[in-house]
């Protein structure tokens, strides 16, 4: 819509829908390459075992990536992501517990927890107006402080076996924590394309002057998207403690730059007001199976950082000249 | 070039209508800054007697250089709307360069900071080149070469590595006219950083792109070449900053600057420089290095534990910011 309108009218118009086309579908073109790529360099990728551990990886950033494009929509960004499933996940193990029924309390203190952090975020950007960078990065450096003091830089490994279960089972050969991921894609994704609360996400994004002289609360949508973000963020640091079974006080490390990432890569405009839940998830797909061939071909693991940097380089080329 | 504003010259003209009202503004800021600072003098004398000595106060320098003068990097890139993430990394990557090349040996270090300079200012340019050209969000930009430069530095060494002469380790904890030389060093380009934007052309520049690059664009300003010089300004930052860290520390250290990306932003915005662009200046960065650097040598005098010296950290940045005034939204 606005790619198309902001194009130059000098732009003829069959140009611009190849533009279009490749601006919807390029995303996928690139990952069925990569897959093809992929299984002809190492016969080891299409192994289900593998897929089935990309997949498992690939769910506790998905719900991220989910949270962040809500964020990444209005115009925001959340740094704390990280820091927040860290916290979490640290939360989750001083409960002691190590009966399964457990599980379902430690879920609802997360989310609890989480959504607290959420309006807190929420709070400095849209009723201070802090700049969402600087408050999400003031929001993680003080969760971390008080994390590690609570642990005193300790790891601890008191769960319900059940989390681990969950993390990193599968039902029908399909990881679980997969399922739930497109659980969360489906409500959240309903959200999003069907609802008022939606299309007013996508109204502040694109234009929050617009969108506040028309009547929409700006504010309080800004607020939810951290909410619902910092919540998807809590869920996805619980399943990422179950599949790596320890809290070290730096679960999660760097998935506040990855989730960000791949929702740039699945699409999702930085500017605000453009870009899909599935998109962004696409992208995470993306950066998964590069991060995989990476290894399967034999590559020191230190080459998946060049490539995801190379990526995201070229990522930003392919959208900057797509959508100006 | 043909130059639409007549104001525009280079040249000591501090009354041009344009720079009068940015300053008093600014002053309000350091205001806060200072009361603060002063508070936390007062504060450290009466819980520790040796906290208003010299000896304290110089070593408070060797550690404030690093800080100071990345975030003085951050705080050009920061004047033209952007912002660099790639700074700790470089930091990292420099040191590793820089101790491997030196390897105890005192005669190739007048060549091996050469190099190094070259190094992070052409890192520096790479970003700027890629943020012109891509015309994309610099802070993907920058991130995406945060992550292969970290790849590549990890390729090279995966543990802290190289060595450095003696010599230089005089750089980083000797004196000069009775000053601990990194105080000085500091101060000397802070100077040179402040000059350059006030009193020339390309760095009056980065203001106006700042303030609003279409208008800049519109009276004559190429965008694209300030931008590639505020980036490379900042890599040739990193550099030195690496400079002073691999002195103090005597390594090379891959993962070291993995935490002064985010703690070079601190310093820029408690010194009243906006992320938006366009207003502030290096007065207030030095003043916020010189805060934080404080705060957290009274905190260790307080015993507190480093890890609520990031609690405070983060309630700076909010206070700074959101609390004490309207100034930097």
């Amino acid at each position: 819509m606005a790619a198309a309108s902001n194009s130059p009218p000098s732009a003829s118009a069959p140009q611009r829908d190849t533009a279009r086309l490749l601006h919807r579908y390029g995303l996928l073109a690139v990952l069925a390459i990569l897959l093809v790529v992929a299984s002809i360099a190492s016969p080891a990728f299409l192994q289900p075992r593998n897929i089935q551990d990309i997949l498992t990886q690939a769910a506790p950033l998905g719900m991220v990536v989910l949270g962040q494009t809500f964020v990444i929509l209005v115009r925001g960004l959340d740094l704390s992501v990280a820091s927040l499933m860290a916290t979490v996940a640290v939360l989750a193990t001083a409960f002691r517990a190590t009966a399964d029924y457990m599980i379902l309390p430690i879920f609802l203190a997360a989310i609890l927890f989480a959504t607290l952090v959420g309006l807190v975020n929420g709070w400095l950007v849209a009723k201070r107006h802090i700049s969402p960078f600087l408050a999400t990065l003031a929001v993680m450096i003080i969760l971390q402080g008080v994390r590690f003091a609570y642990t005193g830089g300790q790891p601890i490994s008191t769960l319900p076996p059940g989390i681990a279960v969950l993390a990193t089972g599968t039902i029908l050969g399909v990881p679980i924590n997969l399922c739930v991921l497109l659980v969360l894609a489906v409500i959240f994704g309903f959200l999003l394309l069907r609802t008022r609360f939606g299309r007013q996400v996508y109204m502040v994004g694109g234009n929050p002057k617009a969108a506040r002289l028309v009547g929409i609360p700006a504010d309080r949508i800004t607020i939810a998207c951290y909410v619902i973000c910092s919540i998807l963020s809590g869920i996805g640091g619980l399943f990422l403690l179950g599949y790596v079974g320890t809290v070290s006080n730096w679960v999660g490390q760097g998935y506040e730059l990855d989730s960000i990432v791949a929702a740039v890569i699945g699409g999702v405009a930085l500017s605000g007001g453009r870009g899909s839940i599935v998109g962004a998830l696409l992208g995470v797909l993306v950066l998964l199976v590069v991060s995989n061939l990476v290894l399967l071909l034999g590559l020191p693991i230190e080459a998946q950082l060049i490539v995801k940097g190379v990526i995201v380089i070229g990522a930003s080329a392919f959208y900057g000249t797509q959508t100006r | 070039m043909f130059c639409a504003w007549p104001c525009w010259r280079a040249g000591p003209r501090r009354r041009t209508p344009v720079s009068r009202p940015q300053r008093s503004r600014i002053n309000h800021s350091y205001t806060v800054v200072i009361i603060l600072i002063l508070l936390l003098l007062v504060a450290g004398s009466q819980i520790s007697d040796r906290f208003l000595t010299w000896r304290n106060f110089s070593t408070l320098f060797q550690q404030m250089v690093v800080l100071s003068i990345a975030s003085l990097g951050q705080t050009v890139v920061i004047l033209t709307g952007g912002i660099d993430l790639a700074i700790g990394q470089l930091v990292g990557s420099c040191t590793v360069l820089l101790a491997n090349m030196l390897d105890w040996r005192p005669d190739l270090l007048v060549p091996a900071i050469l190099l190094l300079l070259v190094f992070g200012a052409g890192v520096g340019l790479l970003n700027g080149a890629l943020i012109v050209g891509l015309r994309h969000n610099p802070l993907i930009v920058t991130l995406g070469t945060a992550s292969a430069l970290l790849g590549a530095t990890l390729l090279y060494s995966k543990v802290p590595s190289g060595s450095v002469p003696d010599e230089m380790q005089d750089m980083a904890y000797g004196d000069i006219f009775g000053l601990p030389i990194p105080a000085v060093a500091t101060l000397v380009v802070f100077l040179l950083c402040g000059i350059w934007l006030r009193y020339t052309r390309s760095g009056r520049a980065i203001y106006f792109v700042g303030g609003s690059a279409e208008s800049a664009r519109l009276n004559g300003i190429s965008v694209g070449r300030v931008l590639l010089y505020a980036y490379a300004f900042s890599g040739l930052c990193s550099a030195i900053a690496a400079f002073f860290l691999t002195a103090r520390t005597g390594i090379g250290d891959p993962r070291i600057g993995a935490a002064l990306t985010l703690s070079s932003i601190t310093p820029v915005v408690v010194g009243g420089t906006t992320l938006t662009g366009g207003r502030g200046g290096v007065i207030g960065t030095l003043l916020g290095a010189f805060l934080v650097s404080l705060l957290n040598n009274l905190l260790n005098y307080m015993n507190v534990s480093s890890f609520y010296q990031w609690v405070v950290q983060g309630l700076i940045i909010i206070a700074a910011v959101g609390l004490l005034g309207r100034r930097n939204r």
